[in-house]
Parts: C-alpha cells; sequence; structure tokens
C-alpha cells in the first residue's frame, strides 16, 4: 500500500516537473521520475532523500541492485528500482546523475595532514580508533569523504541521511556491502559518534 | 570452478642452491638492509605497547619532528618521485600509522635496532633499517640518514616506543625524554640508547628486541600446500574490491587509497612482503581492513602464494642473471623470485626498480 502511494507520489510529481522544468526535453522520463524526488540538480530534499550527485557510477550501480535483488530494502527504493530493469536505461540514468556536479570540496583534507587532531569525528574519519578495529573513515571514502570508486561520496551529504544509515548498518537493516565491511564498522561506533560523523560530513568544506 | 582447476600452477624450481659465502658480495652491492620481519607467537592483548595519544605530541621542535614523521608515514606518497618509487604508503601494512601490535609496529623494529646480521656482516642501525623501506617496500631512493625525512621517521618512531614503554611500566606522568637526532636514528637497542633509569632496570638491552605484538604473528604451515588457484578464488571474493582485479589498487581523485599488491607500483622483489609466509602472517593478522571477515589459515596462505607469484618490480640487488640473484637473495622456498609460474619466469618481465624519476610530482 505504501509503495503504491508512494508511486502515485512520484508519478504526479514527475508530471508537474515535466511541466515545469526546462530540461525535460534533454532528460528520459525515468530521469524525471528519480528527480521528482531527489532534485533536478540531484542534491536530495532534507528529512527526505539523499544527495545523488557527486557519488560514482560504480556506488549507484551496486545499490539499485541490491534493491532490484532485494538485498537492500527501502520502501521506496525497492519499487522504484524496477524502473530501472533495463540494463540500457539504468545505465543512460545512473550515469546522468553520477555526472551531476556536488559542491566542490575547497579544503581536501587527507590521511595523515594532521597528526593532532582533537574533533572527535575528525580524528575518527583521519585516524579511526584501533582499539575497536576501526580503520579510518577517509581510508575508503577518500579524502574529506570525497568517495573513491564504488565507495561512497559523504561529503556534503544530509546529515539526518547519514545518520540513518549508519543506525540501519549497525541494527543489520542495511546490508550488501562487500565482506560486511561497513556493517561491521557501523556495529562499533556510538550513538554520539554517528551524529557526529554525520554532521561533519554534512558540512564539509 | 573448471576454468580454475585448469589454471594449474607449473612450478618449477630451475636452480639448485647456490652457497654463497658473504665475502664474495662485492663491497658495492647493495646491502640487505631488509631483514625478514620478525614473526613469533602470538601474545595476549594486555602485553602489547600502547603508544601515547598523539594528541599528546609536544609543541616543541622535538614534537614537530614527531608530527612529520607522522605525516610522512600515512601519506607517504608526499615524497613520491624523490623517495618513493611505487604507490605504497607505510601505513599500508603498518596499520594504525605503525602504533598497532602484530601489523610490524615500529615501536617494536625501534627497540630492535641496532642489529646485528650475518648476511651483511655488518650492525645496522634503525636509520639502514628505514632505508631498505625505501629500497624495497616503497620501490624507491632512501633518504640520507639525519636528513629531515629520516630525522622525522625515526623520531616519530622512538616517540611510540618510549610513550608506550613508560605508561607500560607505571610511568604515565614522565615525558618522554627528547634526546638527540643521532641517538635516535642509531635505535633503542644501542648500549648508549638513555632510558629513564627505572625503565632501563626493567629492560636491559637483551630484551629490548623481544616486546611482545613486534612484526606480524605467525601462524601455523597450511593443512594443503599453498594453492594458487585457490588463492585466486580468495583473492577475487575479499579482497578484489579494494585492491582491484588485477592487483592494481584503488587510485581515485589522484589519491592512492588502496596499494597495489603486484605490478610496476607495488613493492618489489627485495621486499619483505614478497616471501609468502610473510604476506600469509600480514593478511590472515590485518586484512581484510577492519577484520570484518577473518580467513582461515588456509585462505591466508594461499592467497599470499597467489599475491606473490605476479610480476612486480626488479630486486635493487639484481646482478644482472635472475639465476645469480635468486641464488644470492632468493634461496629460499618462501620467495618465487626465479621460478617458473604457468610458464612464465618470475623476474624475467619485472618493472623498474627504484623508480623515482619516472612519475615524480
Amino acid at each position: 500500500m505504501i509503495f503504491d502511494q508512494f508511486r502515485r507520489y512520484c508519478i504526479a510529481a514527475s508530471c508537474l516537473l515535466l511541466i515545469t522544468s526546462p530540461t525535460f526535453a534533454s532528460t528520459s522520463p525515468t530521469i524525471q521520475t528519480c528527480t521528482s524526488c531527489h532534485g533536478a540538480d540531484g542534491l536530495g530534499v532534507a528529512n527526505f532523500t539523499p544527495a545523488l550527485a557527486g557519488l560514482s557510477e560504480a556506488y549507484l550501480t551496486s545499490q539499485i541492485e541490491l534493491y532490484m535483488t532485494g538485498r537492500r530494502v527501502n520502501s521506496m527504493m525497492t519499487p522504484m528500482s524496477s524502473l530501472l530493469k533495463d540494463p540500457k536505461l539504468q545505465k543512460q540514468t545512473l550515469a546522468y546523475f553520477a555526472a551531476l556536479p556536488a559542491a566542490e570540496i575547497t579544503e581536501l583534507e587527507k590521511p595523515g595532514e594532521h597528526a593532532i587532531i582533537l574533533d572527535p569525528a575528525r580524528r575518527l574519519i583521519y585516524q579511526g580508533d584501533w582499539s575497536r578495529d576501526i580503520p579510518a573513515c577517509s581510508t575508503c571514502h577518500g579524502p574529506s569523504g570525497q568517495g573513491v570508486a564504488a565507495f561512497p561520496r559523504l561529503a556534503n551529504q544530509h546529515s539526518e541521511y547519514i545518520e540513518g544509515q549508519l543506525l540501519m548498518w549497525q541494527s543489520g537493516m542495511r546490508r550488501g556491502d562487500h565482506n560486511n565491511v561497513m556493517g561491521n564498522i557501523a556495529s562499533k561506533l556510538t550513538k554520539t559518534e554517528i551524529s557526529q560523523l554525520a554532521q561533519y560530513f554534512a558540512t564539509v568544506k | 570452478m573448471n576454468k580454475h582447476m585448469l589454471f594449474i600452477l607449473k612450478t618449477t624450481l630451475l636452480f639448485s642452491p647456490v652457497i654463497i659465502s658473504t665475502s664474495v658480495i662485492a663491497e658495492d652491492v647493495l646491502l640487505d638492509r631488509q631483514a625478514p620481519i620478525p614473526a613469533a607467537e602470538k601474545s595476549s592483548d594486555s602485553e602489547y605497547l600502547v603508544p601515547r595519544d598523539l594528541s599528546l605530541i609536544p609543541d616543541t621542535p622535538f614534537g614537530e619532528k614527531v608530527k612529520l614523521g607522522y605525516s610522512l608515514f600515512v601519506n607517504s606518497q608526499t615524497m613520491r618521485g624523490q623517495y618513493v618509487g611505487n604507490e605504497q604508503t607505510c601505513s599500508n601494512c603498518h596499520m594504525q600509522g605503525g602504533a598497532r601490535a602484530n601489523a610490524a609496529p615500529l615501536w617494536g623494529a625501534f627497540m630492535s635496532y641496532p642489529a646485528y646480521r650475518s648476511k651483511n656482516d655488518k650492525v645496522n642501525t634503525y636509520a639502514e633499517r628505514i632505508q631498505g623501506c625505501f629500497t624495497y617496500s616503497m620501490n624507491g631512493l632512501p633518504p640520507e640518514q639525519d636528513s629531515p625525512e629520516m630525522v622525522a621517521l625515526t623520531a616519530y618512531s622512538y616517540w611510540l616506543a618510549m610513550g608506550g614503554l613508560l605508561d607500560k611500566h607505571g610511568m604515565q606522568s614522565t615525558e618522554i625524554p627528547e634526546i638527540s637526532d643521532a641517538a635516535i636514528q642509531l635505535g633503542g637497542k644501542a648500549d648508549s640508547f638513555e632510558m629513564p633509569d627505572a625503565l632501563a632496570k626493567k629492560l636491559p638491552v637483551d630484551k629490548r628486541n623481544a616486546l611482545a605484538g613486534r612484526g606480524f604473528p605467525k601462524i601455523a604451515e597450511p593443512e594443503l600446500p599453498a594453492s594458487r588457484e585457490r588463492g585466486e578464488i580468495v583473492y577475487k571474493e575479499i579482497c578484489a574490491s579494494c585492491h582491484g582485479a588485477n592487483g592494481e589498487g584503488i587510485k581515485a581523485n589522484g589519491v592512492q587509497s588502496f596499494p597495489p599488491l603486484w605490478g610496476a607500483e607495488a613493492f618489489n622483489w627485495g621486499a619483505g612482503m614478497m616471501r609468502v609466509n610473510t604476506a600469509a602472517y600480514f593478511i590472515y593478522e590485518n586484512m581484510p581492513l577492519g577484520k570484518s571477515v577473518q580467513l582461515t589459515n588456509q585462505q591466508a596462505w594461499d592467497v599470499a602464494i597467489f599475491m606473490n607469484t605476479h610480476e612486480r618490480p626488479q630486486d635493487p640487488r639484481f646482478t644482472g642473471s635472475i639465476e645469480e640473484t635468486r641464488s644470492i637473495y632468493h634461496d629460499t622456498p618462501v620467495s618465487y623470485y626465479g621460478i617458473v609460474v604457468d610458464g612464465v619466469l618470475l623476474g624475467e618481465n619485472s618493472y623498474p626498480s627504484q623508480a623515482v624519476d619516472e612519475k615524480g610530482e
């Protein structure tokens, strides 16, 4: 029922966008369905949808596959992913979002640049906490969380989305990562750390 | 599956061992400073040194050296082209910035040098041991003793070791003594090495190179002989997501994120990690990152032999003859240099060693 309601909402919203968007002629109806929730700029909507701009095609593809095969479950995205069954359409759609510009990171920080880091979130991001077998987030998510290949960009992502996803990794609601790397790390994070990390990544400059 | 079964390892020992005494090696031959990483029985967690928190590095000229050492160690690519000739960073293998027990911690190595090495009939200092890392693991050219980089890397090692030792022996409130660059580059096992008296009594020279958690912990021999074809399956399932389908690692936006394991950008044929046993010990204890999965003993050996039967940069000690180089430096079953694997002689198609001038940033 929820799926049907959501589908109707999205179709209605995409129709609206079709009429109002000046770019509709250059994008497919499928892309417009996605942008109806994720925004024409792919930047998502706070408390609703994550930003897609800045995420790599490799990551987007892996997530759509997880939704389609039921390994990642979301009341909105599970039904929506079926729109991308056609491989050609899927590639075209995901490449479109992967190419959308994300906010430029002007103060890119690489691991190792600072020995002394007092901010607890930044410390986890660049040094990890090895007493709990937590590697530095930036090892996989890159300098300033800008993303590395199939490891998603976290920089400038909506904080409530990052927080919600980490809590879902922790509870086992979100799955499908290789070697259970993210599930394993999330399970060791405290709620406070999750909140701090989400805030930090959301506001990376 | 059949495809894997067909992937048969054809290993042929081409050369019988040749015993060459050290006196035959000419003076100008590159000294073998890449001693095998020590492999010890695993100790209980409580025995390991825990270095002090990085935030306690003092705001002094000495502290600045320590901080620089940390930065060079965790992002060694800042030395690319000058001292580093590949896509490796020290902390790729020495986890947690060289502070982690059982991941060849810097504090364990620092307290083990200077050390007499029968292979070159010479006492090697700690700085010379680090120079070995640059020559082999980093496929580069080592920074000179007393260079800012060497002073920094050794100061960082010393700071980790001394803080860990003081704390372990109940001396948490004692500041880490700021001793001379020369004393630090010599290493913590020197007779002349200065330590607070209470600590020196507890740690006589002959006990310093046996700190729990140094090197990589030894694992048992595999139940079945290590298999390259089983190792390939392990690699594809568990390792390739970070290290690439062809061992090439991942570099994104110009930043090295995951190290290549073989090929031109990997450690060379002289590095400790090219030994199958050293690699198996490291992998079993430290991989995959974060230890979300524990490989079996067999998987660790299998994937180690798979990794180490690929081409990589030439051994910098290459004499011009693979056979001779093997007989002098690789006369051990844990090295596949100079061995025919799958019809190809390893070492024959090696990439350039000491590749520091080609891709400098």
